[in-house]
C-alpha cells in the first residue's frame, strides 16, 4: 500500500472542500474512482473523518496565509 | 561540541536576535524565504551566517513520498547552501504535493514499507544533490496517516536507518501526535531513535475541535512552549547523551523578545536538568 494514486488522492481531498465532501459521503467509491486499488480503497476508507476534515482545514488556512503575506 | 540554543530565524525577530546574539548559539532561516535572492541578499546571509551559526530549513521538497523528488528544488537548495556556507539542512519526512496539487503545506504520507523506501530513495538524490544529508524533522498531523501499515516511531526509525541521515526531533510534532493519537509523550519518544538526534525543535500550539467534536492539538508555532514539551526536553537530556542543538520555532504573535529570550533559558534549564539526572 501507499503509492502515488493514494498520495495524489489525499492531496485532493486536502485541497478541493467539494472532493472531500463527495469522499466522506461514498469513500470507498470514491477511492475505486480515483484509481486506488481495492485494498487501498477500503484502507481509505477506514480513515479518520474528523481528522481528515481538521486536516483539510488547517492547510486551507495555512495557503490562506501564506497568500495573505506580502513576502 | 556542546548544546547549543536557538530561534528560527524570522524578519519580526531579526532585530531582536541581532541584538542578543551573547545569548543566542544559532539561527535556523527558512530556505524557500530565499530560493529567489539575488546576490546581494544572498550575501547579507552570508554576512549573518559569519555571525552566528546557521541551520537552513526546508518546507517544500516533499521527501517522504513514493513520488521521486524534483531536481529543481534540490538544486536552489544546493545553490542556497553554497552561497550562504549555512552549516547543514534540514527538510521534513512530509509529502507536499501528489497528482500535480500542492498541498500548500506538510503532511504525513501513508507510513508503509513503499513510502520507506520512496524517502529514503529521495534521501539518497537529495544527498547527492544538496552535497550533504538533510537532519530529517518529524511532522506534526491532524489525521492519523491513512492506509498507514506502521507506526511513526517505527516508520521514522526504518527511514533513518535506510539512510543513514540524522534526525531533527520536532518535540512540539512529537507530542502533538501522542496526544491526538493516544498515546504517552515520555513513551512515545522513547521509541524514536534517539542515538540519531542532533537537532531539537520547540514550539507551542492550541486545541482545536473537529466537526465531529473530536479535540486536536494543532502544532501552530503561535504560543509558548508548553511545560510537556519540557519534560520531553529533560528526558531526551537523560536519554540521548550526543550535544544537542535546540531551537524554539515561532511563526505568528509574536511576544518581546525578552519572553523568547526567556523560554530559551527554560529550555536550557530542561535540558541540563537531564542531563544531571543521566550523570547522576
Amino acid at each position: 500500500m501507499s503509492s502515488p494514486r493514494l498520495e495524489a488522492l489525499l492531496a485532493r481531498l486536502y485541497t478541493d472542500e467539494r472532493a472531500l465532501a463527495q469522499f466522506l459521503a461514498d469513500p470507498r467509491g470514491a477511492a475505486l474512482a480515483a484509481g486506488l486499488d481495492t485494498d487501498d480503497a477500503a484502507a481509505l476508507a477506514a480513515a479518520d473523518r474528523d481528522g481528515l476534515v481538521m486536516a483539510a482545514r488547517s492547510f486551507a488556512a495555512k495557503r490562506a496565509g501564506r497568500s495573505s503575506q506580502a513576502r | 561540541m556542546r548544546d547549543r540554543f536557538g530561534l528560527g530565524w524570522r524578519p519580526e525577530l531579526a532585530a531582536g536576535i541581532l541584538a542578543h546574539l551573547d545569548r543566542i548559539d544559532v539561527v535556523e532561516v527558512i530556505a524557500e524565504d530565499h530560493f529567489r535572492d539575488g546576490r546581494r541578499a544572498l550575501r547579507a546571509l552570508r554576512t549573518l551566517a559569519a555571525q552566528v551559526p546557521m541551520l537552513l530549513h526546508g518546507v517544500s521538497l516533499g521527501l517522504a513520498s513514493t513520488v521521486a523528488v524534483d531536481d529543481a528544488r534540490l538544486d536552489r537548495m544546493a545553490r542556497l547552501m553554497a552561497a550562504t556556507d549555512a552549516e547543514a539542512w534540514s527538510e521534513h519526512l512530509a509529502f507536499v504535493r501528489g497528482g500535480g496539487i500542492e498541498i500548500g503545506h506538510l503532511a504525513a504520507p501513508p507510513r508503509t514499507a513503499a513510502s520507506v523506501a520512496g524517502a529514503a530513495a529521495n534521501i539518497a538524490r537529495a544527498t547527492a544533490r544538496v552535497g550533504s544529508a538533510p537532519l530529517l524533522e518529524n511532522i506534526a498531523t491532524l489525521v492519523a496517516p491513512p492506509a498507514s501499515t506502521l507506526d511513526e516511531a517505527e516508520w521514522t526509525g526504518r527511514i533513518l536507518a535506510a539512510s543513514g541521515a540524522p534526525l531533527l526531533l520536532d518535540l512540539h510534532n512529537l507530542y502533538a501526535n501522542a496526544v491526538n493519537f493516544g498515546a504517552e509523550p515520555l513513551a512515545l519518544l522513547r521509541r524514536f531513535p534517539l542515538q540519531c538526534v542532533a537537532t531539537v525543535h520547540l514550539s507551542g500550539g492550541r486545541w482545536i475541535t473537529g466537526p465531529g467534536g473530536t479535540r486536536r492539538l494543532l502544532d501552530d508555532h503561535r504560543h509558548d512552549v508548553p511545560d510537556g514539551v519540557l519534560t520531553l526536553l529533560r528526558a531526551l537530556g537523560e536519554w540521548a547523551p550526543q550535544p544537542l542543538t535546540v531551537i524554539i520555532e515561532r511563526d505568528g504573535r509574536y511576544p518581546p523578545m525578552a519572553h523568547l529570550l526567556a523560554e530559551l533559558d527554560a529550555a536550557r534549564q530542561a535540558l541540563a536538568q537531564g542531563r544531571l539526572r543521566k550523570a547522576a
